[in-house]
C-alpha cells in the first residue's frame, strides 16, 4: 500500500509542483502588487511555444530518443516561412510552408537514420550542423542585413494569446487523441520500453520512429509559425535555447528520461508552464538570471534523480 | 555443523506479502532444495540471503554469526553465492569483464587495468567450472543464453563460495550445462559447503538433494527428509491440494489434421540450420528437441519473421512470411525464450503488454483504442490464464517468474492465434501453471490450432508432441511420432 501510494504520490509531483508554483506566483505577486492578469497573459506567452513543441518532442522522447536539431529545425522552418509570406503575402502559406519545412526537416533525419540503421540522434547532429548553415545562407541570401522579416501588422491580429492557446489547445488535443487513445502511443511507449520485445509482438520500431518524428514535426513547425506572430523579426539567433527549454520542460514535466511505458503527453504543458513560473517567480524575487539558471539546473537534477528513484524498482525477484 | 540460519523472516512488496514467519536452515555439507510455485516465496527468501534485498523483519546467521549482507557482492566475498534466474549479466563488456565485476580495481596497476592478467584469470574461473569454451576475452552479449549463465556460474563459483544459492538456473541450461551445475553441487558437497537448489523439475530436486524445504504463499509448509521425498505428497505440499486430472495429455493417437499450416522447405541459416525441411499440421503439436546450440531456438525466430533464413523457404496458410507483422496476420504467435529480454516489457503493466500484440484485434477502425474494450480484453486472459495480481496495472517486473510467463502467454491467447511457437514454454515454471500450459495447449490442438513445441526438456517433449523432430546441428536427425513407448533414450540417442 506504501509502495502504491509513494507511486501515486511521485507521478502526481509533477502537477502538484506546478500547482505550487502557481500559488507562489500568485502569492508573491499580491505582495510585491504585480498586475497579476498581465503576468498570466506573459507566462503564457513565453510558454506557449514551448509548450508547443515539448508536446510534440514527447514522441521522440517516448522512443527513448533524442533530437538536437529542434531549434535549429524551428529556425530554418521560420525562416522559410517568412520568405514564403513575403513572397505570397498570405499567412495560409506561411503557416503551411513553415509546418512543412518542419515535418520534412524531421522526416529526414528518421528516414536517413532508418536506411542506414543508425541510432536517429547521430542524424539529429548531423541535421543541426547542416540546418545551422542553412540558416546562415537563407538569411544571406533573402534578408535584409542580419535579418529576414515580414510586417508585422500582418501578423498583428495572431499575436495573441487566444490565439496562441488555440493553436496549442488544437495540437495538444491530437496529441493526446493519438498518444493515450490510438494505437500509436501505446506501440511508441512500448517500443520505448523494450525495442527488441516491441520487434517480437509485431511492432515496425522505424515505421515509428518517423511517425513519432513527423509527430514532433508538426509541433517544430507549428511553434516556427507562432515565434513569427510573436517576433516577425528573424536572425540566426531565433529559437536558439528552444532545444534546451523542451529537454527541461519534459523532465520537468515528470517524463521518464529514458522514455518508455511511464512516457506521459501531459508532461511537456506541465513542465513548460512550471518552468516560466518558475523564471517569473525568481524575477519577482530580483535574483539575477545567473542564480535563476542555477536554481533551475538544481532542481533539474533534482527531478531526473526522484523520477530515477521511482523507476528503480523494489522488485519481487520472480 | 549449521551452515546458514533464516528465522522468522517476514518481507512485503506493497500490498502482496512475499514471505511471512519463514525459517528454515541448511547444514554444511548438505545440498536442501526449495520448491514451490511461482512466487510463493522461494527467490526472495533466498534473494536476501545473498544480499539482493533486505528483509522487513526477521533475523538470518551465517555459520552462527548473525548475517547481514550489504550487497550481492559483499555476500559472496563473505562466502554466500548466488546464479539468479534471469539474466545476472552486463551484455557490453567482455565475459573476464563480467566475472570479475566490481573488482577490476584488483587488476589495475599504475593506470592501466592489466587484461592480460584479468583475460588470463577469468578463462581459469571458466576453465575451472568446465565451460572452457567460452573465451574470456569475448564481448558477453555475443553469447548465448547458456553461456551467459555458465558464465554467472565461472564468476560465483571464482569466489569458492562455502554457500551457493542456485535459483531456477537449470531449465535454462541443455544436459551439458545442468551437468556442469550438478559436479559443482556434488564438489561442494563433499567439501562440507552448502547448496541450496531451487527448481521446478521436481524429479531433478529429487535426485539432487538430501533435504526438500515446500513454500506455499509465502510460508514454510513442510520440510522433507531424504527417505521421505515421494512425488504425490511433495506436489500436494505445494499446491496445497491433489493435482487433477493428468499432468500431459493422456493420449496416444497422435492424430493431427492432414491440412498443412505451415510447410519449411530447405531452410539454411548461418550454422543453425542445414537444409531443414518440415510440415505443420492443423491441430498439431510438433516437438522440436535437441542439444541447447542444435538451432532449434533460432528455427523459432525464422519461422516468427525475426531472422531472415539465408535460402530456403516456409509458407503459412501458403503465403511467404517475412517479417513478425507478416506473421501475426496470418495467426502466429511466439513466446520466446528469455522471456524477460524478448518476451515482455518490464516497465510495463500487465494490460500494456498483453494488449499491445492485440492492438489491431482492441483497436476500433483499428486505430482507436476503447479503454473499456481493451480492459475487457485484457482481464480475459488475466481470467482465462489465472494471473496472480492485484490488477492489471500491475507491473510486470512485480510478478513472479510463472506469472510473468502467463502473461507472457496471454499476448497470443489473447489475439487467438492459430499458430504458436513456444520457446522452452514452462522455463521457470512451477508444476501448477505447467499442468494449466499444458492444458492449454491441448485445448489449443482440440480446437485445431497447431504448436510448435521448441524445448529442452525431453518429458515435456515425449509428454505432449504429436510429432517430435530431433536437431543437431542445424540439421533433422530424426522424426519420432507420439507412441506409449518413446523414451528418453529413444530421444538422446539422435540428440548426441
Amino acid at each position: 500500500m506504501k509502495k502504491e501510494l509513494r507511486e501515486k504520490l511521485l507521478s502526481a509531483a509533477p502537477l502538484a509542483g506546478m500547482i505550487l508554483l502557481g500559488i507562489l506566483f500568485l502569492v508573491f505577486a499580491l505582495i510585491k502588487d504585480i498586475n497579476i492578469p498581465y503576468s498570466m497573459k506573459n507566462i503564457l506567452n513565453q510558454s506557449i511555444i514551448t509548450m508547443v513543441v515539448a508536446t510534440g518532442a514527447v514522441y521522440i522522447y517516448t522512443l527513448g530518443a533524442f533530437d538536437i536539431s529542434l531549434g535549429a529545425s524551428m529556425c530554418v522552418s521560420a525562416l522559410v516561412g517568412a520568405m514564403a509570406y513575403n513572397r505570397t503575402g498570405s499567412v495560409a502559406v506561411m503557416l503551411g510552408v513553415c509546418v512543412g519545412c518542419a515535418v520534412l526537416i524531421s522526416l529526414t533525419s528518421s528516414l536517413l537514420a532508418s536506411v542506414f540503421n543508425l541510432p536517429v540522434f547521430v542524424t539529429t547532429i548531423a541535421m543541426l550542423s547542416l540546418l545551422n548553415a542553412l540558416v546562415l545562407v537563407l538569411i544571406k541570401a533573402n534578408g535584409t542585413g542580419d535579418v529576414i522579416q515580414i510586417p508585422a501588422e500582418a501578423v498583428s491580429k495572431l499575436n495573441t494569446v487566444g490565439f496562441k492557446l488555440l493553436v496549442f489547445l488544437l495540437f495538444f488535443g491530437l496529441c493526446v487523441l493519438t498518444f493515450n487513445f490510438m494505437k500509436l502511443g501505446r506501440q511508441e511507449k512500448f517500443v520505448g520500453g523494450n525495442p527488441l520485445c516491441a520487434q517480437l509482438s509485431g511492432l515496425n520500431a522505424k515505421k515509428l520512429s518517423v511517425i513519432g518524428f513527423v509527430m514532433a514535426g508538426l509541433g517544430v513547425g507549428l511553434g516556427a509559425f507562432l515565434t513569427i506572430t510573436y517576433a516577425p523579426t528573424l536572425s540566426r539567433n531565433t529559437a536558439g535555447s528552444i532545444g534546451m527549454d523542451v529537454i527541461i520542460s519534459i523532465v520537468f514535466g515528470g517524463m521518464p528520461v529514458s522514455g518508455g511505458a511511464r512516457s506521459r503527453i501531459y508532461s511537456a504543458a506541465i513542465g513548460a508552464l512550471s518552468m516560466t513560473l518558475l523564471s517569473q517567480i525568481m524575477l519577482m524575487l530580483n535574483l539575477n538570471s545567473g542564480i535563476g539558471q542555477m536554481v533551475k539546473a538544481a532542481i533539474f537534477i533534482l527531478v531526473v534523480f526522484v523520477s530515477m528513484l521511482n523507476n528503480r524498482k523494489t522488485i519481487l525477484p520472480r | 555443523m549449521e551452515m546458514l540460519e533464516i528465522r522468522n523472516m517476514h518481507k512485503s512488496f506493497g500490498p502482496t506479502i512475499a514471505l511471512n514467519d519463514v525459517s528454515f536452515s541448511a547444514q554444511s555439507g548438505e545440498v536442501l532444495g526449495l520448491i514451490g510455485e511461482n512466487g510463493s516465496g522461494k527467490s526472495t527468501a533466498t534473494s536476501i540471503y545473498a544480499g539482493m534485498q533486505t528483509c522487513s523483519s526477521g533475523e538470518m546467521f551465517f555459520k552462527g554469526e548473525p548475517w547481514h549482507p550489504v550487497s550481492m557482492n559483499d555476500a559472496l566475498k563473505r562466502g554466500v553465492g548466488m546464479i539468479v534466474q534471469e539474466n545476472g549479466t552486463v551484455p557490453g563488456i567482455s565475459a573476464a569483464e563480467n566475472i570479475f565485476l566490481g573488482e577490476t580495481q584488483e587488476y589495475v596497476s599504475g593506470l592501466f587495468v592489466n587484461r592480460k592478467k584479468m583475460n588470463r584469470d577469468a578463462q581459469a574461473a571458466l576453465d575451472a567450472i568446465g565451460a572452457g569454451h567460452i573465451r574470456a576475452e569475448m564481448m558477453t552479449g555475443m553469447l548465448d543464453f547458456q553461456d551467459r549463465k555458465l558464465l554467472e556460474i565461472a564468476r560465483v563459483m571464482a569466489k569458492d563460495p562455502e554457500v551457493l544459492v542456485v535459483d531456477e538456473t537449470t531449465t535454462a541450461l541443455s544436459q551439458k550445462g545442468r551437468d556442469i551445475i550438478y559436479g559443482i553441487m556434488n564438489t561442494m558437497r563433499k567439501e562440507g559447503k552448502t547448496v541450496i537448489f531451487i527448481s521446478h523439475d521436481l524429479d531433478e530436486i529429487m535426485e539432487k538433494c538430501d533435504r526438500l524445504t515446500v513454500l506455499r504463499d509465502g510460508k514454510i509448509i513442510r520440510t522433507f527428509e531424504h527417505e521421505e521425498f515421494e512425488e504425490g505428497a511433495i506436489k500436494a505440499a505445494m499446491i496445497g491440494r491433489e493435482l487433477q486430472g493428468s499432468y500431459y495429455r493422456d493420449d496416444y493417437d497422435g492424430e493431427v489434421s492432414s491440412e498443412v499450416v505451415l510447410a519449411a522447405e530447405h531452410l539454411n541459416h548461418t550454422d543453425q540450420l542445414s537444409d531443414f525441411s518440415f510440415e505443420l499440421h492443423a491441430g498439431e503439436i510438433l516437438g522440436i528437441g535437441g542439444l541447447s546450440h542444435c538451432g532449434m531456438h533460432t528455427l523459432g525466430k525464422v519461422l516468427f519473421g525475426n531472422e531472415k533464413a539465408e535460402s530456403g523457404s516456409f509458407t503459412v496458410h501458403g503465403r511467404q512470411i517475412r517479417n513478425e507483422a507478416e506473421a501475426m496476420k496470418e495467426g502466429i504467435g511466439y513466446v520466446a525464450k528469455d522471456r524477460d529480454t524478448e518476451s515482455l516489457c518490464l516497465e510495463a503493466s500487465i494490460k500494456d503488454n498483453i494488449a499491445i500484440a492485440g492492438l489491431d484485434k482492441i483497436a476500433v477502425h483499428n486505430a482507436f483504442i476503447l479503454p473499456s474494450r481493451e480492459n475487457s480484453y485484457v482481464d480475459a486472459q488475466i481470467k482465462n490464464l489465472r494471473i496472480k495480481c492485484n490488477d492489471r496495472n500491475q507491473y510486470v517486473s512485480t510478478l513472479s517468474g510463472g506469472n510473468k510467463q502467463k502473461a507472457a502467454f496471454g499476448k497470443w491467447t489473447g489475439r487467438d492465434s492459430s499458430i504458436l511457437i513456444l520457446d522452452c514454454p514452462t522455463r521457470g515454471v512451477d508444476i501448477g501453471v505447467k499442468q494449466a500450459m499444458y492444458q492449454l495447449m491441448y485445448r489449443m490442438k482440440q480446437e485445431g490450432k497447431s504448436i510448435i513445441l521448441i524445448s529442452e526438456e525431453m518429458t515435456e517433449l515425449i509428454g505432449m508432441s504429436d510429432r517430435l523432430l530431433v536437431m543437431k546441428d542445424g540439421k533433422l536427425q530424426k522424426e519420432l511420432f507420439r507412441s506409449r513407448q518413446l523414451s528418453e533414450a529413444d530421444v538422446i540417442e539422435y540428440m548426441i
